[in-house]
């Protein structure tokens, strides 16, 4: 039961995750401030699965990236490209949708079962 | 400063070549924001258990597919399977008596070389189909890697494009009904053999006997191939029926009304041909009575008597076998 319920969580979570990672890529970031700004947020997030998406996410022409050798480290930053903001936009409208329709149903089950 | 090291090596060394620098430096920048202002050993292994598996994570930056043949193609790949592997059977069959047939030597009794035969047709059957199994996977492995789209497969386009209307053009025929690809198979196999045998009949039906435990030696024929081949113009007429009638029932996948009666037709008529034929008194090899007389330690008459019996009971079976197999057509040939 425990490891279904699991599966389950662990795939709402993999659907979410592009969304996520796209909403922060709005200004540049290097693979730990991702990190860190989606600790923040409370999404808890795999590093192992957030750097590969990055890459991914690269190859797919959504996000741009650059090395930064400036500070003491370098640092290669991810930022979203003029197709990534587009795409972007539309997964947040088809999010917002998804999440008005969800609540709807899963309010009516609950009025079900007050009665 | 040396696990880091050794962590990142063992992520990119499972990583294509061309990705690996630039994945090993991100990989190492990121390790060290992790880690605090002077850490210890300790706060690296702590980041490191973070990361978790080199080896899962070298997997998730891979994006090969993990699998050899994806749901796209799997479809396609176990419907080709299907239409592929019983061609394959039937041919490496075919051509191997084929060379049977021309390769023949004759120094060997006939049914000892079918025997024989067997064995290797096996044995043929089983390589065929490793081969089969492994080339088709190869390339459907082949065009999962390079990726042909999804719109170029056939099935996929046919699929996009359907319509309830695609429905009105599928014919379902009723299990009772239907002639399955097996007796159709069955039907040819049948009439190459007795096609085959007719010819051969002078080497290949007649007495076959163990001596000195050399496998099976021909020892006479049963007929007299002279008599036997004055019909053979109506044995091609017949194979070409045959052959017809096959396609036939191939091609309409059930009986009707019109190919019960062709098959009753030909049948029929090669019932009558087979009793005109077997009640020639000059069919039987004359040598024959008297080995079966001395063999079984009787008078050459009483030999005689009960060939001919033998040979009565087998004509009668046939035309009744005949017969049934008509009345059995026409009975599914009416159901609805």
């Amino acid at each position: 039961m425990g490891s279904l319920l699991d599966t389950f969580t662990t795939e709402l979570r993999r659907g979410t995750l592009t969304l996520a990672v796209l909403s922060q890529l709005r200004t540049p970031q290097y693979g730990y401030s991702l990190v860190q700004r989606l600790e923040d947020a409370g999404v808890a997030i795999e590093q192992s699965t957030l750097y590969p998406l990055l890459r991914r996410l690269e190859k797919q022409e959504l996000v741009t990236s650059s090395w930064d050798t400036t500070e003491s480290r370098p640092r290669k930053y991810y930022v979203l490209s003029d197709h990534g903001i587009k795409v972007y936009k539309q997964l947040k409208d088809e999010w917002k949708k998804m999440t008005l329709e969800l609540k709807s149903l899963l309010q009516g089950d609950e009025n079900i079962e007050s009665d | 400063m040396n696990l880091i090291k050794v962590y990142v090596h063992e992520v990119t060394k499972r990583l294509p070549a061309k990705t690996r620098d630039d994945i090993a430096l991100e990989l190492k920048s990121t390790i060290e924001d992790m880690l605090p202002e002077n850490y210890s050993e300790a706060d690296v292994k702590d980041a490191l258990s973070k990361l978790g598996n080199p080896a899962v994570l070298a997997a998730s930056y891979r994006d090969t597919p993990m699998y050899l043949i994806g749901p796209n193609l799997y479809d396609i790949y176990i419907l080709t399977m299907k239409r592929v592997i019983p061609w394959a059977i039937l041919i490496s069959i075919c051509i191997h008596i084929f060379e049977n047939i021309v390769f023949f030597s004759g120094k060997e009794a006939i049914l000892s070389v079918a025997i024989k035969s067997v064995w290797i047709i096996i044995g043929n059957v089983i390589n065929v189909l490793i081969q089969v199994f492994f080339w088709f996977t190869i390339v459907f492995v082949f065009v999962e890697r390079v990726g042909l789209s999804n719109s170029d497969l056939p099935n996929k386009k046919k699929r996009m494009i359907w319509t309830p209307e695609d429905l009105k053009y599928v014919v379902i025929i009723p299990k009772k009904k239907a002639i399955s690809k097996g007796d159709v198979v069955f039907g040819f196999i049948w009439t190459a053999i007795w096609s085959i045998a007719y010819f051969n009949a002078d080497h290949l039906v007649g007495i076959y006997q163990s001596i000195d435990g050399n496998g099976l030696q021909f020892v006479m024929p049963l007929f007299n191939q002279d008599t036997l081949l004055l019909y053979w113009p109506f044995i091609v007429i017949f194979i070409i029926l045959e052959a017809g009638l096959i396609v036939y029932k191939w091609k309409a996948a059930q009986w009707t009304m019109k190919l019960a009666t062709a098959n009753a037709i030909i049948h029929g008529l090669s019932a009558v041909t087979f009793i005109v034929i077997a009640s020639n008194p000059n069919l039987l090899n004359e040598a024959i009575i008297p080995y079966t007389a001395q063999l079984f330690e009787t008078t050459s008459s009483a030999a005689a008597n009960s060939m001919e019996w033998i040979w009565r009971v087998i004509v009668a079976s046939f035309v009744v076998t005949t017969m049934i197999e008509i009345f059995e057509s026409y009975r599914k040939a009416r159901i609805r």
